[in-house]
């Protein structure tokens, strides 16, 4: 039995007074995809957030495989360097000296070729968050942490990036742990789904397996009714 | 994209007008110049004093100008730190009469202020050349390379160039440092001047208080303490400088009568002590004050310095510059008249 | 599976035109007209008498005044006055950025140092002169020190504003990335902070320069200010017009060369013009 690539486990994590998170147990297996579905302010970003190790106060422990699985995060806006070209965005976690023909493989991965020498003032929104999916691979990571990463595009555009990150998650064999608010997607992409519901402590309600095959077809009436067992979960949990 | 004949119409009118508005306002402002008809005094008769023209304060000090024009006009008096500040003022309109060195106003009038000398207030050697008590500058020719305190636009700026010229130097031979007249004198005693163009009361000052040395005093190198008024007012207000020079005159006499109650007036509005009113005193003579051919003449002589240190255009006339300052008529008839 | 977007939203290059651009010289001929204007009608008010040219000369006058100077110690005077305007300058926001770095990178910092540099910034420009030379003297030390003290606070509030106005998520990223501070510093917060820098920066340098004539009316041997004085105390106006002048072309030289730099190092910024159409100017 593989190990899992990342466990999170939060015992309890508050701000202030306010426990926002409790009983938090949760595992990430290689090449698996998983997302956090759950309404604004459950408490899922805060949970992604610990997972990659940009929030340290709370009690519980992250932990990975002895490979050290390296994590990459991708946030909900794109966050670009104003004034850095795309290529040198992508890579930026090296600095000047970034691998340039690997660079070069992303742009061309994520679509856009050509360009390379742009800033970030010239691209749309849908093509500044590939280049934001392109930086998250620059480091080879084992494991991609995106909080709610299509939220902000249109729902044609969102599509379009959802297909290209099973593409990048194949090719490259990363595992994802995704956070959205949108069952769809959370369907479309996972072959799990976790569910959050709405009160504080936030835990996680309910775990949907999805085992279906890829690639998925949208029109799938498995995703349907697998589509109604999470809108189920979700009134239960008042969250619709 | 062409502009169209609409535009273009637009656009002269809009010209027009702004450039009627202008010349409207630029209008008003040269007409406020112009004078009403000649009243015999003007409303304010506005005169400066200054602690190198002794008999300025003894005027003031007893009123008699105020007395002899009543209810006429109100008489107001303005502290003048230097020439340059004088004719500052005079050449503003801030001030009817200025009290300035000679030279100084011939250098003023030869740059195109349309001033007249119509009094001379004293004969003083009110200025010279100090250095510190232990300086080891001994002759004029020393200073070459060395930083001079020295007012522009006065008397003892004029001496030093005319001292550093008999010595061989211009003033691109040393380090000239613009300072008034007071803070000259601090930079000297500080250190951080090598030498002073000192102006009494505040050279007497600095000689007695500070020890200071007189490294070159020369008294033809002086040009007279006097009286100035600009052409405008002299046109517009003869009588006023009748009453001005008569009431100076008094001041005048009463000085060389009262040696000791004038260095008292002196050393109290100065600030400064006795001793040092009685010695810049002691150097001032009192005896001519009507502009005439002596004046006109040692005026000329010294005037050629302002050409060959440009401190006037080139090409300028001194000669008649010095012709067209001096006036000599209210003077004269003031002094008939008693 | 992967879409491409077909064309950029904007165009990539903004290539430099050898040819005439009539556009950009019709908007430069519209900044002229004022002072044309303004120029004739002084020239006209002089020459006939309205105003006496010994209060304002006509500045054909002032133009034949500055063609004598040319020929003589203006360079001088302009050369000293450089020194000290660009020496000052390069002191007091070289400070700046320090202090600034330092107080907008620490709350500690910040809580010490802020409260006094505020008090410090409220004293007027001349207020310094007589306290500077007492200390320091007449000497160029006082001058440069005073135009240091004009150039270093609006570099320095306009940096810790700067700092304090990166956007928390482009710091996040290096963040994530196990940035130490100094990669930090160097990676995104000084370039994230540039634009506000350069703002401080322009600023400083304009006030470097009235700093600069506040010293040099006083006591002082040469300089653009020292020319003024002369003007003043040998009752020469156009003397003082001239110098004014040299001042002002001399002031918009230097704004012109850092705003060069501005264009060249913020070109990336995705900025309001004013205008949507047209090459944008300075």
């Amino acid at each position: 039995m593989a190990q899992a690539l990342l466990n999170v486990r939060i015992e309890r994590k508050h701000f202030d007074a306010v426990t926002v998170l409790r009983n938090i147990d949760l595992h990430l297996d290689p090449q698996e995809i998983v997302s956090l579905l759950g309404p604004s302010g459950c408490g899922k970003s805060t949970l992604l957030r610990i997972a990659a190790g940009l929030e340290r106060d709370f009690s519980g422990a992250v932990s990975r495989s002895e490979q050290g699985a390296d994590v990459a995060f991708v946030f909900q806006e794109p966050r670009l360097m104003p004034w850095l070209t795309v290529a040198q965005n992508i890579g930026f976690s090296a600095g000047a000296d970034y691998d340039a023909p690997w660079v070069r493989q992303l742009i061309t991965e994520v679509g856009l070729d050509g360009f390379a020498d742009a800033l970030p003032k010239q691209l749309s929104g849908g093509m500044a968050q590939r280049v934001a999916l392109a930086r998250g691979l620059y480091s080879r990571p084992q494991v991609l942490l995106l909080d709610e990463p299509f939220s902000a595009v249109d729902a044609f555009t969102r599509m379009k990036l959802q297909d290209l990150l099973l593409q990048l998650a194949q090719h490259h064999g990363i595992a994802l742990l995704l956070v959205t608010h949108d069952v769809d997607e959370a369907l479309y992409l996972s072959d799990r789904v976790l569910v959050m519901g709405s009160q504080q402590p936030s835990s996680i309600r309910l775990g949907l397996d999805v085992p279906l095959g890829r690639p998925r077809d949208r029109r799938d009436a498995e995703l349907g009714r697998l589509k109604g067992e999470a809108l189920t979960e979700l009134q239960l949990a008042h969250v619709i | 994209m062409a502009s169209t004949p609409y535009r273009t119409r637009r656009l002269a009118r809009f010209f027009s007008a702004a450039g009627l508005v202008l010349g409207a306002s630029i209008a008003a402002l040269g007409g406020a110049h112009i004078a009403q008809a000649a009243d015999a005094l003007p409303k304010e008769l506005r005169l400066d004093y200054a602690y190198y023209s002794p008999t300025s304060l003894v005027l003031k000090h007893f009123g008699w100008l105020e007395q002899s024009v009543g209810e006429g006009s109100k008489v107001t008096w303005t502290l003048s730190q230097g020439s340059n500040r004088a004719l500052e003022y005079l050449n503003s309109g801030s001030i009817d009469f200025g009290s300035t060195a000679g030279l100084a106003a011939v250098l003023s009038r030869a740059n195109g202020s349309p001033i007249k000398t119509v009094y001379i207030a004293s004969r003083p050697e009110w200025t010279a050349l100090v250095v510190a008590k232990d300086s080891p500058i001994k002759t004029v020719a020393d200073l070459k390379g060395h930083k001079i305190a020295a007012t522009k636009g006065t008397d003892p700026y004029l001496f030093t160039l005319r001292s550093l010229e008999q010595a061989g130097l211009s003033k691109n031979d040393v380090e000239l440092v613009h300072l008034q007249h007071a803070d000259g004198r601090t930079a000297l005693e500080k250190g951080d001047v090598d030498a002073w163009a000192g102006l009494d009361p505040l050279l007497a000052a600095s000689q007695l208080q500070a020890g200071s040395r007189i490294l070159y005093h020369n008294v033809n190198f002086n040009s007279y303490g006097v009286i100035n008024v600009t052409e405008t007012f002299a046109k517009q207000y003869p009588q006023a400088i009748d009453k001005v020079i008569t009431a100076y005159e008094k001041a005048r006499k009463w000085a060389q009568e009262n040696p000791e109650e004038l260095a008292q007036i002196l050393s109290k509005e100065s600030g400064l002590p006795l001793d040092v009113a009685k010695l810049q005193l002691q150097r001032t003579d009192f005896s001519n004050s009507q502009p005439g051919a002596e004046h006109i003449a040692a005026l000329k002589a010294a005037a050629p310095i302002l050409l060959t240190e440009e401190l006037v255009r080139k090409g300028v006339d001194v000669n008649a510059v010095v012709d067209q300052l001096i006036e000599p008529s209210f003077s004269k008839q003031a002094v008939a008249a008693k | 599976m992967t879409s491409k977007s077909k064309t950029l939203p904007l165009s990539t290059e903004r290539s430099w035109k050898p040819a005439f651009d009539s556009a950009a010289w019709k908007r430069r001929a519209k900044g002229l007209v004022l002072p044309v204007v303004a120029l004739l009608a002084l020239e006209f008010v002089v020459r006939i008498g309205w105003v006496p040219p010994y209060q304002l000369p006509a500045p054909s006058d002032i133009a034949l005044t500055l063609r004598d100077l040319a020929g003589g110690q203006l360079w001088n005077h302009i050369g000293a006055s450089l020194l000290r305007v660009l020496s000052g300058f390069a002191i007091g926001a070289g400070l700046a950025l320090l202090a600034a770095a330092w107080v907008g990178l620490s709350r500690e910092a910040e809580a010490y140092l802020e409260p006094t540099f505020a008090g410090l910034r409220a004293i007027p420009s001349l207020a310094w002169v007589p306290l500077l030379l007492l200390w320091l003297g007449i000497d160029e030390t006082s001058k440069v020190v005073l135009i240091a003290i004009g150039a270093f606070f609006p570099v320095y509030l306009n940096g810790v504003a700067a700092i304090r106005n990166i956007d928390r998520k482009l710091v996040e990223v290096g963040q994530m990335y196990g940035f130490s501070a100094t990669q930090l510093a160097r990676r995104i917060l000084l370039p994230a902070a540039l634009p506000g820098l350069f703002t401080g920066l322009r600023s400083g340098m304009s006030l470097a320069w009235m700093f600069l004539v506040a010293a040099e009316l006083i006591a002082a041997t040469k300089g653009l200010g020292y020319l003024l004085t002369d003007g003043r105390e040998t009752s020469r106006p156009d003397i003082v017009l001239a110098a004014i002048i040299v001042l002002a072309v001399l002031g918009k030289v230097c704004d012109g060369v850092l705003a060069k730099l501005e264009q060249h190092f913020l070109a990336w910024r995705d900025a309001f013009t004013g205008n949507s159409a047209g090459p944008t100017e300075n």
